[in-house]
């Protein structure tokens, strides 16, 4: 706190403390401008509670910027992904968390917070004038990345990244055998198939099998099949419907046949490092993650990687769309006009912009900054793929609150087709507990 | 032992030879997280690793220049550091006070609070520290470490104290010395190997824990367990700074072990009955 403040707010900052039990000797408070919303928050310190991403790097070197502009001070606080769960979980469960702003990623969490009252729905601020100026454009956001933030008419978050799946392939080994990169996923089994070369080392796919991890990739497979965890109107689980066998089935062979021992331990870091050091012909897997193949210092083969839509099943290609990561602001927040200022600005067409085209650039959720001149700091495969991708499903893992069970739930039919057993009775199987789960949800 | 230095040179070579295999086998994941931490992102993914190559020494100055380790460094030294030294202040004495006066009862009770699963404990701490205005300082930290390092300090002091003879403490009180002079002055002088023990289980159970330190501690007082993860970001890991940065937590611990192992050795063997 500036010291000019110290004596004004000194008596502020007790009297508010006391009131509402948070202190920290944060609220800074200023009565003289009261009515002039940009200038009411001024001197004020938010806490702002991120996961360790390239996005939150990216915004710490801005944050002076959004200081000097509202004079809200921003108190960044950064955590791993589990971590920040855990702290937020448990912040929130108090009913006395002193947080302003929080990280969240929607189709983990979004269900559950919501069910707990935890967010304060954005839909009243996006649409409030005085608040939020128009030059925001809150309408260029992706539909489908404001899709994955909306749970039961709540808006629980602004997108900051979105994700897509993608094909990575290799394409010296792609030249090498004559062939093209896969449009169909049957083009990719047999491409899968000829350029598996067990004696020299070479596998033709690698993808995640680990049982909670591989859910979300396997995802785009089961869409594109013609498939989808449940019926969201009937509530009706559909994991043994003949579509979503065939999707089972397809995964699991591919990677049983086609891909390198080990993969029932292998989340996105196992993977991409089967990848990265040219063991593999191709690889579906999060277009997020393309800097651990790609980067020069990190891969082996990054001058061959090469980047492709996902390809597409007997339904066309689907594959997820979602928003990994957004800005929330918690019900408890103490400073929530604050909170808001600092998600429009951090959200803006001129901060997005500057994010993705800055030192670790990070995929904004804003479509007219998908053009070539502001997408210009990743490869333009990479580029092409993720865009055609952007009308995706905008969902990798089934909408619940019980998000984690679920996963074990189906990850367990992943894992008997990738272990060759009978992927029909462990599908059936797991459809029944997976009923089970939605009819305790159901309300 | 005197058979051992009898033996013929292949006895010898047989002895070494399965030292070192054993040795190997435990120290080998230490190993490998000592030379990883000496790579570049693309030697730690090379198949088959390699254990000759030119080291690069770029993730430890990632950890203490870019990630400012020493920061973290500092909060854990101090909370561990703390959460030891008033476990001591208040685990010896009642440790004493339970071998001497046979409160049974009392210790198990005192062993409750390290049966509770920590994780239940976390809320009601939250809930607590935030109203004392407490969250993110040594305090609360060093408070909540306390809870399992005090049971621990205890546990260990109690059939130490109660090894010692009884005639010491009587000789004490017959020269004039209050109970407290007596554990003061004649109990606690001839307890170090004990309390060196009990120090370093409770300072190495702080230094590692991460539980209570990700949800209480912020920016002020982040400690090192929590802080490794900085180098895991959403889709991008980075395994030699984890791995420096593993090398760095570990090593103050190895080395304290290894000083005070002799002094715990030569303290056991001493004998405080015939002094």
């Amino acid at each position: 706190m500036k010291p000019r403040f110290a004596m004004l707010a000194g008596s502020a900052v007790t009297l508010v403390g006391l009131l509402a039990g948070c202190g920290g000797g944060s609220v800074g408070s200023s009565q003289n401008n009261a009515g002039n919303p940009a200038s009411s928050t001024k001197g004020v310190t938010i806490r702002v509670v991120l996961a360790n991403h390239p996005w939150t790097d990216g915004i710490k070197k801005l944050l002076p910027d959004f200081e000097s502009k509202t004079g809200i001070h921003v108190n960044l606080e950064s955590y791993g992904e589990t971590q920040l769960t855990q702290k937020l979980t448990t912040e929130f469960t108090s009913g006395n968390s002193d947080i302003d702003v929080f990280a969240q990623r929607p189709l983990q969490e979004a269900r559950l917070f919501v069910q707990n009252g935890w967010y304060q729905d954005l839909n009243g601020y996006v649409k409030d004038q005085q608040k939020t100026p128009t030059d925001w454009q809150y309408n260029d956001f992706f539909p489908s990345a404001l899709q994955t933030e909306n749970v039961n008419g709540t808006l629980t978050g602004i997108p900051i990244v979105v994700e897509h799946e993608v094909l990575y392939y290799r394409k010296d080994l792609f030249a090498k055998a004559n062939l093209q990169p896969p449009k169909t996923i049957d083009e990719l089994v047999t491409d899968a198939q000829k350029l598996t070369d067990k004696s020299h080392g070479i596998y033709g796919f690698v993808a995640r099998g680990d049982r909670q991890a591989s859910v979300t990739q396997f995802s785009s497979f089961l869409y594109s099949y013609g498939g989808d965890w449940f019926d969201q109107q009937t509530k009706k689980a559909t994991l043994n419907t003949p579509e979503a066998i065939q999707a089972f089935e397809t995964y699991g062979k591919l990677l049983k046949d086609y891909g390198p021992p080990g993969t029932l331990n292998m989340s996105w870091p196992q993977a991409a490092a089967v990848f990265a050091q040219g063991k593999a012909a191709m690889w579906t897997d999060a277009d997020s993650v393309f800097q651990n193949v790609t980067d020069p210092s990190k891969s082996q083969v990054a001058q061959n990687v090469g980047i492709a839509k996902f390809p597409a099943g007997p339904k066309g290609s689907i594959p997820y769309s979602v928003t990994s990561w957004g800005l929330s602001i918690p019900k408890t927040a103490p400073h929530k006009d604050a909170a808001w200022q600092f998600i429009v600005w951090a959200t803006s067409p001129d901060t997005v912009k500057k994010l993705q085209t800055g030192s670790s650039p990070v995929p904004g959720a804003r479509a007219s900054l998908w053009n070539d001149e502001d997408m210009k700091s990743f490869p333009s495969d990479w580029v092409a793929a993720a865009k055609a991708s952007a009308d995706g499903r905008p969902y990798d893992r089934p909408l619940v609150v019980q998000v984690g069970q679920a996963r074990d739930i189906i990850g367990t039919v992943i894992d008997t087709g990738i272990q060759g057993g009978d992927v029909t009775a462990a599908a059936s199987s797991a459809n029944q507990q997976f009923q089970q789960l939605l009819d305790t949800e159901k309300k | 032992m005197a058979s051992l230095k009898r033996r013929s040179g292949l006895g010898r070579v047989g002895f070494w030879a399965l030292l070192i295999f054993i040795l190997l086998i435990f120290m080998s994941p230490f190993l490998w997280m000592l030379l990883n931490s000496l790579k570049t992102p693309i030697q730690i993914i090379t198949l088959p690793p390699s254990f000759w190559f030119k080291p690069t020494l770029s993730n430890y100055s990632n950890v203490f220049e870019q990630q400012e380790f020493g920061k973290f460094f500092i909060n854990s030294l101090a909370i561990g550091v703390g959460s030891t030294f008033f476990g001591l202040l208040l685990g010896l004495p009642a440790a004493y006070a339970i071998a001497r006066y046979n409160q049974g009862r009392l210790a198990t009770l005192i062993l409750l609070a390290r049966m509770i699963p920590g994780i239940s404990l976390l809320i009601p701490w939250f809930i607590m520290f935030r109203a004392l205005h407490l969250t993110d300082t040594y305090l609360a930290l060093i408070l909540t470490h306390m809870l399992v390092g005090v049971p621990f300090i205890v546990w260990v002091m109690i059939p130490f104290f109660e090894a010692i003879p009884k005639e010491l403490d009587e000789a004490g009180r017959v020269d004039g010395g209050s109970t407290l002079q007596v554990f003061l002055h004649v109990i606690l002088p001839i307890s170090g190997p004990g309390i060196v023990t009990a120090s370093i289980m409770a300072f190495i159970y702080s230094w590692n824990n991460f539980m209570f330190s990700v949800v209480l501690a912020a920016n002020n007082t982040k400690t090192l367990p929590v802080a490794i993860y900085n180098f895991i970001s959403y889709a991008q890991i980075d395994w030699g700074g984890l791995m420096a940065a593993a090398v760095v937590i570990t090593l103050p611990v190895l080395i304290i072990a290894i000083l005070t192992q002799r002094f715990i050795v030569a303290g056991l063997t001493a004998g405080a009955v015939k002094g």
